[in-house]
């Protein structure tokens, strides 16, 4: 017993990691799928105009007394043609301090929970006016980069291809979170009569029903296999019981009345837009009524 | 191990078989036509054709008949053959339907007489469907050429039964009495005819006074009641044969001998000392029953189609009523309450109805109830209507009515008439002298 679940529970473990390992499908994870939200770009300039929320007060705080400190230093007169050492340590403070104020402005501006990935967007390449004199060995590294950078293009190409790709695939997935699943939606396409367009086709088909009334008791029911052109016309009706046909003279008389009917009702008021419903249909002919005769 | 894997197989495909077939025949939309029309037909009887394809005298005749026996039965509107826009065709050549539709025609009938000799002529005929653009029967009958009347009855009957399901009875015939003379020296013969009056033929002379005569259900032979020297005999008159049997002289006041529905007994009322009772008489051994034995009269005895029941009137209850009972003359049970007096019951050939006749406030009325006395229709009216006999289809009714006195109470004036079951068409039988007592015969052997 205890040896037949070890081989047991041994062959399953195999066939698992077979599977994990064998299938591809199974290793893959899916990728998780992120919602699309888009934002604007706006520039971003030196100075801010936006104003700034109740929650991070104490990074804002140090960003005005930041900014303060920027026009200060921006109203202040230039400094003497031969600056100091400590000039110019303070000079890249404050510029790494606008680098910082851009930073924190954008983090602002955007949203704090939706992560954005920024979009390489295939830009133009920049017209970087070259010095007039450069040394050959520049000119050389310049090349280089050039032929560096001349790879570059195809690895841009492909971003866009996965970008389109990706952009086609969010536009999917967000159609598909708007709108639903697939099948439902086919469900909610699907075509459903109303009890009025039954009752009119049944009201039109009752006036070319004759039927010949009997010395007995009847109630049969008559099943016709109905085939319908879009515009109402009948293609086709066809007695299904052929048995009964055969063999009871009554019932082949009265499939009979009913297919005249049918054939002499045509073209059948069919709703708009629902004549698809009517290609194939049945018509269910009840005997019984002419018991009242 | 292998054959529990062998039935979890077996399983599955039987479960998704099932579900295949469950989604295929659910998937069609399903429409229920519960209510209808009931009218006449429109039917087109086309002229049958000739030798060549040209009109005869005969075929005319034939398509006559056929379209008088079809319109008589009120299930068919014959159009006229003026608004034909096509000519009649053979029935072996396929007619242009888009010529008979456009006159609201459902189904044509063509059809064609051929001369084999002297004596002998080919009929055919065929009947379309001009809706569907199908032959629905066809027939070839060779005949005498003297028979071409039943021809014309037995084609109208292999119509009607393809177009209404239900079997003809345009092949049969009427036997009644003929009633001729004065009111107080009217002579009464029995005579037969065609369900349509024609052929008619006397079958007595007039010497003595007959009554009450009624057909065999299983051979060409009737049954009536014969005053000789006043003393009332039971008959059975063999129409092939034409010889006449007696059954027996009756003491007393005899009244209605019928057969039983396997034609091997007669069934009739007896006086005897004031008292009428229902007897049955063995045709074999002529052995005579009694089934009922009460102060009262019971009289007008009908056996139901099995020949289970016996449906009779009396007036046992105080006045006179239908009641039921056991052939053997057990479980007597009254079956109508109107108001009025009930007589005549006969059952109808399929036993969902009974005919009779009703007397309420001096109007003499011709209805059919169901055997358990519920739905009761009145279908005719009149001074005196009375005899209801059942066509063999069960679909149409005879009897005869009688017209008020005049002028001095001397003339009389009784006819034959016959109904549809629905009440709608009421037409008067033409017979060369006034008629009474019909009694419809089964179909023809052919």
């Amino acid at each position: 017993m205890i040896r037949s679940t070890f081989i047991s529970f041994g062959l399953h473990s195999f066939l698992l990691t077979l599977a994990y390992y064998g299938l591809p499908a199974m290793k893959t994870k899916e990728p998780i799928e992120l919602p699309i939200d888009i934002v604007e770009e706006t520039p971003i300039t030196s100075k801010t105009s936006l104003k700034l929320g109740e929650t991070d007060k104490r990074k804002i705080k140090k960003i005005n007394k930041k900014i303060v400190k920027q026009e200060k230093i921006k109203k202040n007169p230039p400094p003497p043609p031969i600056p100091s050492k400590k000039v110019i340590e303070k000079k890249n403070l404050a510029l790494k301090k606008e680098k910082e104020i851009r930073e924190i402005a954008s983090l602002i501006k955007k949203k704090p929970k939706i992560e954005t990935k920024k979009k390489n967007k295939s830009k133009p390449p920049k017209i970087i006016k070259k010095p007039e004199k450069l040394k050959n060995k520049q000119k050389e590294s310049f090349a280089r980069g050039i032929l560096k950078t001349l790879t570059k293009p195809e690895a841009i190409k492909e971003n866009i291809k996965k970008n389109k790709k990706s952009s086609n695939k969010d536009v999917l997935k967000k159609i598909k979170t708007l709108v639903g699943n697939s099948r439902r939606q086919v469900q909610q396409t699907e075509i459903k009569l109303s009890q009025t367009d039954i009752n009119r086709i049944q009201m039109h088909v009752t006036k070319y029903f004759n039927l010949s009334y009997a010395a007995t008791e009847v109630k049969i029911i008559i099943p016709l296999k109905i085939s319908a052109n879009t515009d109402g016309t009948i293609k086709s009706a066809r007695i299904l019981d052929k048995y009964s046909y055969e063999k009871d003279k009554f019932y082949r008389a009265a499939a009979d009345a009913a297919r005249r009917a049918v054939l002499d009702s045509s073209p059948l008021p069919l709703p708009k837009g629902k004549e698809k419903k009517f290609q194939n249909f049945i018509f269910d002919f009840n005997t019984s009524f002419i018991n009242n005769y | 191990m292998y054959k529990s894997f062998k039935l979890i197989v077996c399983q599955t495909v039987i479960l998704l078989i099932s579900l295949f077939f469950s989604k295929a025949f659910s998937e069609d939309l399903r429409i229920k036509i519960n209510s209808g029309q009931v009218e006449p037909l429109p039917i087109a009887i086309a002229n049958f054709t000739g030798e060549e394809g040209r009109s005869s005298k005969i075929g005319m005749q034939i398509s006559t008949v056929v379209s008088n026996n079809l319109v008589g039965s009120g299930q068919f509107k014959a159009i006229e053959s003026a608004a034909f826009i096509a000519p009649p065709t053979s029935p072996s050549v396929r007619p242009n339907f888009t010529d008979w539709s456009p006159l609201g025609i459902k189904a044509l009938i063509t059809g064609s007489v051929k001369k084999i000799n002297d004596k002998q002529i080919e009929v055919e005929f065929r009947l379309w469907d001009v809706i569907a653009e199908t032959d629905l029967i066809g027939l070839r009958l060779s005949v005498n050429s003297k028979a071409w009347r039943r021809v014309a009855h037995i084609i109208s009957d292999e119509i009607f039964e393809r177009l209404s399901g239900d079997s003809g009875y345009f092949d049969t015939r009427i036997v009644y009495v003929a009633e001729s003379g004065p009111q107080n020296k009217r002579i009464k013969r029995l005579a037969i005819m065609d369900q349509d009056g024609e052929n008619h033929q006397f079958l007595t002379d007039g010497s003595f006074l007959v009554l009450t005569p009624r057909f065999s259900p299983t051979s060409q032979e009737i049954t009536y009641l014969a005053y000789f020297k006043n003393e009332p005999r039971v008959y059975i008159f063999n129409l092939e044969t034409g010889q006449q049997e007696l059954l027996g002289s009756f003491p007393g006041m005899t009244f209605a001998p019928r057969f039983s529905p396997a034609g091997d007994k007669i069934i009739m009322s007896l006086a005897e000392k004031g008292v009428t009772d229902i007897y049955t008489m063995d045709l074999n051994n002529q052995v005579v029953d009694r089934l009922t034995n009460s102060p009262s009269i019971d009289t007008s005895p009908s056996f139901s189609p099995d020949g289970k029941k016996i449906i009779f009137n009396s007036d046992r209850g105080g006045t006179q009523q239908l009641y039921i009972m056991d052939s053997d003359g057990r479980n007597v049970k009254r079956i109508s309450f109107g108001k009025g007096r009930y007589a005549t019951p006969v059952w109808a050939p399929k036993g969902e109805l009974i005919a009779f006749t009703k007397m309420l406030k001096n109007t003499f009325y011709i209805g059919v109830m169901s055997p358990d006395g519920s739905g009761e229709r009145l279908l005719a009216q009149g001074y005196l209507v009375e005899g209801p006999t059942w066509a063999p289809n069960g679909r149409v009714l005879m009897y005869f009515k009688q017209k008020a006195p005049i002028d001095d109470g001397k003339s009389t004036n009784v006819n034959l008439f016959k109904i549809d079951i629905t009440g709608f068409r009421e037409t008067r039988i033409v017979t060369p002298s006034d008629g009474s007592d019909p009694a419809w015969s089964p179909l023809l052997p052919n």
